[in-house]
């Protein structure tokens, strides 16, 4: 792919230590696109210009450079500032031969490095004496050579528990696992690759609805537009109340455990959050302690608590900035209603020779902006 | 009950695009400052042009045309290493390093 004014494409590829790619890789990249998503794993899609004697189709396929299990790490250098897009595995290769000139295409799709956290089934592994937080670290410290550093905050509710009245023990692959503590406790888990090639955190905590926001997306300003078109919903039935009730093991009677608010998890975007319309139960808390339960409540209410989602699509080259995902974004333009702060919820980078274009939904728990101003 | 947001390292002060991004942020006797910038080596980064001066150029003019962005002039003063940016352009004649930013690979071969 050839460069694209002032965006810069890097493709890095290898086993397990990544090392750029011969030029002729680099020239038959017909498009690439990546998608990250908060709270689930991100996704990547390769595919290259397969020609009958490109160094592709003589020598790099049969070696096994773009098997699966090749890692694979794309970067895009946009107006001088490096941003890496993808840290990930290849996990299925597709050709395509075709009779016309030029139509032969290699696709490789593949998944960020959580695949590898997603392998080996560990069920049995005790942690005694651990909490959630302690056990994430000594999880995602097994995958240190693969560049991943861990960043893991300790959970809101402590729930060590005593190893002379109960042992916790991991039930199936590192990253369900991860997955399944960072859910009971409103928090997510996610891998975010760079700043350096080669180089991704592993964030086991809350959703990151803190510090300075990216440059605003401005909509319906005329010449100072970056995006032609956004689109914004409500859902009322989006955001839940839960409720939880524990039996006390000693008396045999239950008690409502009194959910604690929201925002000790979400800093709050929005002045007029939505009303819960929906009154839930949590099944099955019983026979679990009280901090358990009671962080499974904060975490369903944490979950279910953005009823306010925008979406739409920018023009890198136009925007000026490349959008990150998981972070704030400042929204002009869009009325006073919609007008203010967003959590970025999903980005889909999508490159092409001769365009980088985002497609993007952001998210908050309700409608008209807390701040007077958005930082444009 | 102490919120787990305190426990998020804070967020740099200066946007992805400086120079000062990843930079420490330190105090002495009361007074914020930010740890001195070493200049990277400059065997360090891959060059994508070169650049011939001519009269009247300006680092920042420079900049917009090859990056898109005037702010990122110190990244040509980076890999031309001058201490004072004027001396990028003080001599026309002079070539200058276009390169891609310093960690980030070119291509191989």
């Amino acid at each position: 792919m050839a460069d694209i004014g002032p965006i810069h494409l890097t493709l890095l590829m290898g086993r397990q230590i990544v090392a750029p790619t011969p030029q002729p890789v680099t020239d038959a990249l017909l498009s690439a696109q990546v998608t990250v998503t908060a709270g689930q794993r991100s996704g990547f899609q390769l595919a290259f210009d397969l020609t009958k004697n490109g160094i592709i189709q003589q020598a790099l396929l049969p070696a096994g450079a773009f098997d699966p299990q090749v890692r694979v790490v794309l970067m895009a250098t946009v107006a001088g500032t490096p941003h890496v897009l993808m840290d990930g595995v290849i996990t299925r290769q597709e050709v395509g031969i075709s009779g016309a000139p030029g139509q032969s295409t290699l696709t490789v799709t593949g998944e960020d490095l959580t695949v590898l956290m997603d392998l080996v089934e560990n069920t049995g592994v005790p942690f005694p004496a651990m909490g959630p937080a302690a056990r994430c670290a000594a999880i995602i410290a097994k995958y240190a050579q693969y560049g991943i550093v861990p960043l893991v905050i300790p959970e809101l509710i402590p729930q060590t528990p005593m190893p002379t009245e109960r042992i916790d023990f991991q039930k199936g692959t590192d990253l369900a696992y991860l997955n399944a503590l960072a859910k009971a406790n409103g928090y997510t888990f996610y891998l975010d690759p760079g700043p350096a090639p080669g180089v991704s955190k592993a964030y086991w905590g809350p959703e990151v609805r803190l510090g300075v926001p990216q440059p605003a997306i401005n909509v319906n300003m005329d010449h100072l537009s970056t995006v032609d078109q956004m689109t914004f919903g409500f859902d009322g039935s989006a955001r839940e109340q839960p409720s939880v009730r524990i039996q006390i093991p000693v008396t045999k009677t239950d008690v409502l455990l009194p959910v604690p608010e929201v925002s000790v998890l979400r800093p709050p975007l929005a002045l007029r959050p939505a009303p819960a319309l929906k009154k839930t139960v949590i099944d099955d808390t019983a026979k679990k302690d009280a901090p358990t339960a009671l962080a499974e409540s904060i975490a369903k209410a944490v979950e279910t608590s953005d009823a306010v989602s925008g979406s739409g699509q920018l023009d890198v080259v136009r925007h000026g900035h490349v959008l990150r995902p998981r972070e704030l974004v400042g929204v002009r333009g869009a009325g006073i209603t919609y007008d203010g702060l967003y959590f970025v919820k999903s980005v889909t980078h999508n490159l092409k020779p001769g365009s980088y274009t985002q497609n993007f939904t952001l998210a908050r728990e309700g409608l008209i902006s807390l701040l007077p101003n958005v930082i444009p | 009950m102490t919120s787990p947001l305190d426990a998020i390292p804070a967020p740099s002060k200066y946007p992805r695009t400086s120079r000062y991004f990843a930079s420490d942020q330190l105090e002495h006797n009361g007074i914020p400052h930010l740890r001195p910038r070493l200049l990277p080596s400059p065997d360090s980064f891959v060059t994508i042009a070169v650049y011939e001066v001519r009269a009247g150029d300006r680092a920042d003019v420079l900049a917009f045309r090859q990056f898109g962005d005037a702010e990122q002039w110190w990244r040509i003063a980076d890999a031309n290493p001058v201490l004072d940016p004027r001396e990028l352009t003080d001599t026309p004649g002079r070539t200058l390093r276009i390169t891609l930013p310093e960690g980030v690979p070119g291509t191989a071969g």
